[in-house]
């Protein structure tokens, strides 16, 4: 940790809504995998992938879909459902930034197949600026030695994480 | 949540296709393998290398018992799965640290002397005749934080643990339960096989909740790391023995669910009986599914969820400086 520290998409998920869980990932100090949400998250992604599509690689991090949508390229996010969409699209937001720091101009998708819900994402240079202060602060965040003490969130009701920090 | 399986005869366990088959005198049982966590074997009981490999896979342990003696021989742990270097790393500076070991060591021996007050109490409210006892737990657990060394904490724990047997005749009020003196491997009569039996169920529990976490369960505290067997979760255990253990022996003696005659006397030492096995194990496993209420985490948790949070709160400690605070049963 102390080399460098590795900024993927999922961390800035994570990050928009809880600094402290993006900080307990960061050291793989993974949640609970008994839970329910984090059992369902993990056959939703191993499941509702279309078929015939893979996990792509870009940097530290690994995107759900990629797909070509008359001649654009389409980056999909797929979540369990709408709660955390706001964050879930700051982490689209850093994949098509990273993408176009290799020269690679996408377009973002989120999708929650519970819901049936599909939306678009396109980075604007607005988006841009926010998301590199983001990562800054973030960055900032994993470089501490110990993770910000647990906050009552609403999300902590549902979090795998709720034992863990509040036993 | 997984459940755990009890096999007390013998026979043999093998996978079959992608299921786990235990084929026995009695005849033959299919385990559902997704929801397994655990297998307790007691009996004699023949597995195969493809067996292994499975329930490394699966994430299952295997917890071995000496078939004739019922000792804990050790357990299958597979491979680590929630690999979290950071954590180990963190573990092992507070393992090193004499100062910080201390500490850490001192907490758990603490923990465990309130239980067993707790448990005193309970029966003093009841009109047995604890008192001396109790009072004499209280005065030795003030020495607590005078110990300078791991080693002499060790050995106050030991007298702190040896005047709680000493009250138990009290409670049980039966002839053929008398403490007289702790004994193990093997144990030399009725009280301590059950006190032994019981431990050694609680640590195998512990060790499965360990699993489960990012925790290694080598690096123990205050009992001693030497990289050949588990530790910490023999000091985790040390908080919950008087409030599982002990008071299930007092259930399953003070109902007469096991009687003298549910044991054996063997060569060296007194041996349960497979008749006195079921009725403990059934007991153990209702007991760690009682749930009670958790104030911090707002809502019902079940005793063995409660071994997993006191882990958690270990974890807490080593890696963010949080002050590890044993659980004190409030009854």
């Amino acid at each position: 940790m102390e080399d460098e520290i590795r900024i993927n998409g999922t961390l800035v998920w994570y990050y928009t809504f809880c600094p402290r869980e993006a900080w307990l990932m960061s050291r793989q100090m993974t949640p609970d995998e008994d839970d329910e949400n984090v059992v369902i998250g993990r056959f939703l992604h191993e499941n509702r992938q279309p078929r015939g599509r893979k996990e792509v690689e870009v940097g530290h991090s690994k995107l759900d879909v990629v797909r070509r949508d008359s001649g654009t390229l389409v980056v999909t996010e797929v979540k369990k459902s709408r709660h955390s969409l706001k964050g879930a699209r700051m982490q689209v937001l850093f994949y098509l930034i990273e993408l176009r720091k290799r020269g690679i101009e996408a377009e973002g998708e989120l999708v929650v197949p519970e819901e049936r819900k599909v939306e678009r994402v396109v980075l604007t240079q607005e988006d841009r600026v926010k998301i590199e202060q983001t990562v800054e602060e973030l960055r900032a965040l994993l470089r501490r030695a110990t993770p910000p003490p647990p906050k009552r969130i609403p999300a902590c009701k549902r979090c795998a994480y709720g034992e863990y920090c509040w036993a | 949540m997984g459940t755990s399986v009890y096999l007390f005869s013998g026979g043999q366990l093998r996978r079959k296709d992608n299921t786990l088959v235990f084929e026995s005198p009695d005849g033959t049982k299919y385990l559902p393998v997704e929801n397994i966590q655990e297998i307790y074997l007691f009996g004699e009981v023949d597995l195969t290398k493809s067996l292994l490999e499975f329930c490394s896979q699966k994430e299952i342990l295997l917890h071995i018992f000496n078939s004739e003696y019922e000792y804990y021989m050790g357990t299958f742990y597979p491979r680590e799965h929630l690999n979290a270097g950071h954590v180990t790393v963190k573990q092992v500076e507070y393992y090193l640290d004499p100062q910080r070991r201390l500490d850490l060591a001192r907490r758990f021996v603490e923990g465990a002397a309130r239980n067993m007050l707790q448990v005193l109490k309970y029966y003093r409210n009841r009109g047995k005749k604890v008192e001396g006892h109790l009072e004499r737990i209280q005065e030795l657990e003030g020495k607590i934080p005078e110990t300078a060394e791991v080693p002499a904490l060790m050995a106050l724990e030991g007298n702190i643990r040896e005047q709680y047997y000493r009250a138990f005749d009290a409670i049980v009020l039966q002839e053929d339960f008398q403490f007289d003196r702790r004994t193990r491997r093997p144990p030399e009569n009725h009280l301590n096989t059950l006190i032994s039996f019981g431990n050694s169920l609680l640590y195998s529990a512990v060790l499965r909740e360990t699993y489960k976490t990012h925790l290694d369960p080598r690096i123990g505290y205050l009992h001693t790391s030497n990289y050949r067997r588990f530790s910490l979760n023999l000091d985790v255990a040390e908080i919950f023995k008087p409030i599982l253990v002990d008071r299930l022996i007092f259930t399953v003696l003070g109902k007469k669910m096991i009687t003298r005659r549910d044991f054996d006397a063997k060569l060296e030492g007194i041996y349960l009986k497979e008749s006195g096995r079921k009725v403990f194990v059934s007991e153990w496993e209702r007991r760690l599914g009682t749930t009670i209420r958790h104030r911090s985490i707002g809502r019902e948790v079940s005793y063995r969820r409660l071994i997993r949070l006191e882990l958690y709160k270990v974890e807490k400690h080593v890696v963010e400086g949080e002050e590890y605070r044993p659980f004190v049963a409030q009854w």
